[in-house]
């Protein structure tokens, strides 16, 4: 009895503060003198209401699931990894790089996937290393690194990757290396399909094996853990290659499965912002990699529905994305609450 | 049966009056850029107010929303014409447009080519000419060896500003000579920047061309120009003036309200409003055909600034926040001051000029691709 209501107890708390941010949403639409209840019929007739509204959120949902994942294997460990954002921008790169070689299809796309997780790997590995062995505090490592990364991908879009007949925009993915759509007629591809096993994978991960275990473990009671016996150093190192293989994968499928134009855009116009929207899908999602699955689909809808909100019941751009924060902030907020309340209690911890 | 006629006459006038929907899908810069995506707003709304239509502006997050946004718009049915501001949604309609094809689907400056597109593409040439001309009559007037102009990436429609610029000056050269029996030793400074983004860039380009001694540099870069305005400022700031010569030339919208009004001479008007607001008559009107509608001189689509423009688009900087109510009588006045300053047979000749493009006289050359170019810059190399 106790072990059901556990479980179900996050469930129940992230649909009440779903049914908070949307009266939120409401009021606000309202007392700008936009109409609520037509905005939100767009919004879900459009997300979820129809097989082409869920193509386009599962479609959104592929890269937030793997930069969501990316965050939740850091919190699980206890580290804050801000830095999806600019490993996806290297992903991107990467898979983009190898798609210029000619390889049978099949094997060039596994292989521009592989060269993307391991672009997105490499791109922790400083950040990684100053943490373990040098206690530099991941956050401000991998911020600084997200600038690094947005200048690099920007000289890369613009000199060394560039179409030579489209300069607004890189070479496109070789079509031997794209990730088939799943559904014609909409932006949904293979790549929804590796996202959610990955997802799955990390849980088996986490919760199966003996690494995983350690992991969060580390997260739980760093003291305690390596008391137990647990490397502190290879837990940081592990955590960061894992979440740079995962943000990676974000970037490559990005331009490998999103129609029509598979590249980046010049000013990274189609790949910014996924792995910050990531964090807040691992908190909706209860950096749980199982919950990230549903979390990053309903997010997804969201963007999905936002088209239909200005199109069918008029609302501007402006507050179409007012009302999302709003309604994505009351969702992350049991999680948040719940990661203070731990930090709080391990500081008073430390210091006792 | 005369009154039966009469009958059904009344009756469609009862119904209520068709009001057609458009949608306008901009690309990630949005409005606010008091160009491109401000001007394809501004011709959409007045259409609208001029028809009676409705209007529904979607704008895109990331550039990844552009095929989604187009889709949607076209799955919903309920538009009569969805309007693509830039050639960033070239591919995106690109896939759609197939898909849908009895939606009406219009695109600004870019051609994609499926039945139901009508692609409106502006003769860039025609309005570069009139500038050129004009830049070279100044530098020939005022003693400048140089004419300059700095030029975004290397891509086949920038080549139609500078083609068109280059038989501009040259045609100017030789009107100075046939006004004042003076041959005017003037050459061309140009440069690719490389970039339509890197504001820095086009300021040190334009101060290297100031620096030789160029009377005006030509914007063919959209948001460089601030940078080379910036250079304009600077250089005059050192003479100790305000006012140009040296000038910018103003590029896509009017662009001679910025910098007080005495600092760009004149602008290459790219009118995207004009093209939206083409694109709604030839729907309202029922005559609406998918292809190519080239907009130049001739159907207003280019032109060089004028006092009317001047007025609208201190409006427009206005409205956008740019400028106040409090500056609008002084970059008249500025402005005004800058024109009367310049004599007025070169007002004159670029009338001529437009006149002689307009009946079809001149024709100006339009290359397209790298090899009509070289073409181009070996008929007017303008070294000197």
């Amino acid at each position: 009895m106790t072990w059901t209501w556990r479980g179900l107890r996050p469930i129940l708390e992230s649909i009440l503060a779903g049914i908070i941010g949307l009266a939120a949403g409401a009021l606000i639409m309202w007392g700008w003198g936009y109409a609520p209840w037509p905005a939100y019929v767009a919004l879900f007739k459009e997300s979820f209401g129809s097989g082409y509204g869920l193509a386009s959120a599962l479609a959104n949902a592929t890269p937030l699931i793997l930069t969501a994942l990316t965050f939740a294997m850091g919190a699980r460990a206890g580290l804050f990894i801000i830095g999806a954002e600019g490993m996806m921008y290297m992903g991107a790169m990467g898979a983009i790089a190898l798609s210029l070689l000619r390889l049978p299809a099949g094997l060039h796309t596994l292989l521009a996937l592989l060269c993307a997780a391991a672009a997105g790997i490499l791109w922790g590995l400083v950040p990684a290393v100053l943490r373990a062995f040098r206690g530099v505090h991941e956050v401000i490592s991998t911020i600084m690194f997200n600038w690094l990364s947005h200048f690099l991908a920007f000289y890369l879009v613009a000199n060394v990757l560039v179409d030579p007949v489209r300069a607004e925009k890189t070479l496109s993915v070789a079509k031997t290396s794209r990730l088939p759509l799943l559904m014609r007629g909409t932006d949904l591809s293979l790549g929804m399909v590796v996202a959610a096993g990955l997802a799955f994978l990390a849980y088996v991960f986490l919760w199966h094996t003996v690494a995983g275990y350690e992991i969060r473990a580390a997260g739980a009671n760093p003291h305690a853990a390596r008391y137990g016996g647990v490397s502190p150093q290879k837990t940081v190192l592990l955590v960061f290659a894992l979440g740079g293989a995962m943000a990676g994968l974000a970037g490559a499928v990005e331009v490998m499965g999103r129609p029509p134009t598979y590249a980046v855009y010049s000013g990274l116009t189609n790949i910014s912002g996924f792995g910050f929207d990531g964090i807040g899908v691992a908190m909706i999602g209860r950096i749980h990699p199982l919950g990230i699955i549903p979390a990053a689909i309903f997010y997804g809808g969201l963007q999905a529905g936002a088209r239909l909100m200005q199109m069918e019941a008029g609302v501007p751009f402006e507050m179409v994305r007012a009302v999302q924060g709003v309604i994505v902030l009351a969702l992350a907020l049991p999680e948040l609450t719940r990661i203070f309340r731990v930090f709080r209690q391990r500081r008073k911890g430390g210091e006792a | 049966m005369k009154k039966l006629w009469l009958v059904l006459l009344a009756a469609l006038l009862a119904l209520p009056a068709w009001a057609g929907r458009v949608a306008l899908i901009l690309d990630v810069g949005g409005r606010g850029d008091l160009s491109f995506n401000d001007m394809g707003f501004k011709g959409t709304e007045e259409a609208c107010a001029d028809f009676g239509w409705e209007m529904v502006e979607i704008q895109s997050a990331t550039s990844a929303d552009y095929l989604p946004n187009i889709r949607n718009a076209a799955r919903t049915g309920k538009f009569d014409l969805i309007i693509c501001v830039g050639f960033l949604l070239a591919d995106a309609l690109n896939e759609v447009a197939p898909e849908f094809p009895n939606q009406k689907f219009a695109i600004i400056d870019a051609v994609v080519s499926h039945p139901n597109v009508l692609s409106i593409v502006f003769e860039e040439q025609e309005g570069s000419a009139l500038v050129g001309a004009l830049a070279g009559m100044l530098a020939a007037q005022y003693g400048y060896p140089y004419v300059g102009t700095v030029l975004g990436i290397e891509i086949p429609v920038l080549y139609h500003f500078e083609g068109g610029y280059r038989f501009g000056i040259d045609w100017g050269l030789k009107k100075y000579a046939a006004v004042t029996g003076k041959a005017a030793d003037v050459g061309l400074l140009w440069v690719y920047t490389g970039t339509f983004s890197d504001i820095a860039k086009g300021k040190a380009a334009a101060e290297a061309q100031l620096e030789q001694g160029a009377v005006a540099v030509y914007n063919v870069a959209g948001p460089l120009g601030i940078g080379i305005l910036e250079a304009v400022t600077a250089k005059l700031a050192k003479e100790g003036r305000e006012a140009g010569p040296p000038f910018m030339i103003g590029v896509d919208a009017n662009q001679d309200w910025m910098g007080d009004g005495n600092k760009v001479v004149a602008s290459m008007m790219k009118r995207v409003d004009v093209g939206c607001y083409t694109a709604i008559k030839l729907v309202q009107e029922g005559t609406f055909q998918g292809g190519v509608l080239s907009l130049g001189l001739k159907n207003k689509g280019v032109g060089i600034s004028r006092y009317q423009e001047l007025l609208d688009f201190i409006d427009f900087g206005i409205k956008a926040g740019a400028i106040t109510e409090a500056d609008r009588a002084r970059i008249i006045a500025n402005w005004q001051a800058m024109r009367a300053a310049i004599p007025e047979w070169i007002w004159q000749a670029v009338d001529e000029l437009e006149a002689k493009i307009l009946s079809g006289e001149i024709v100006v050359p339009k290359p397209e691709t790298r090899e009509e170019m070289l073409a181009v810059r070996a008929q007017y190399p303008l070294t000197r």
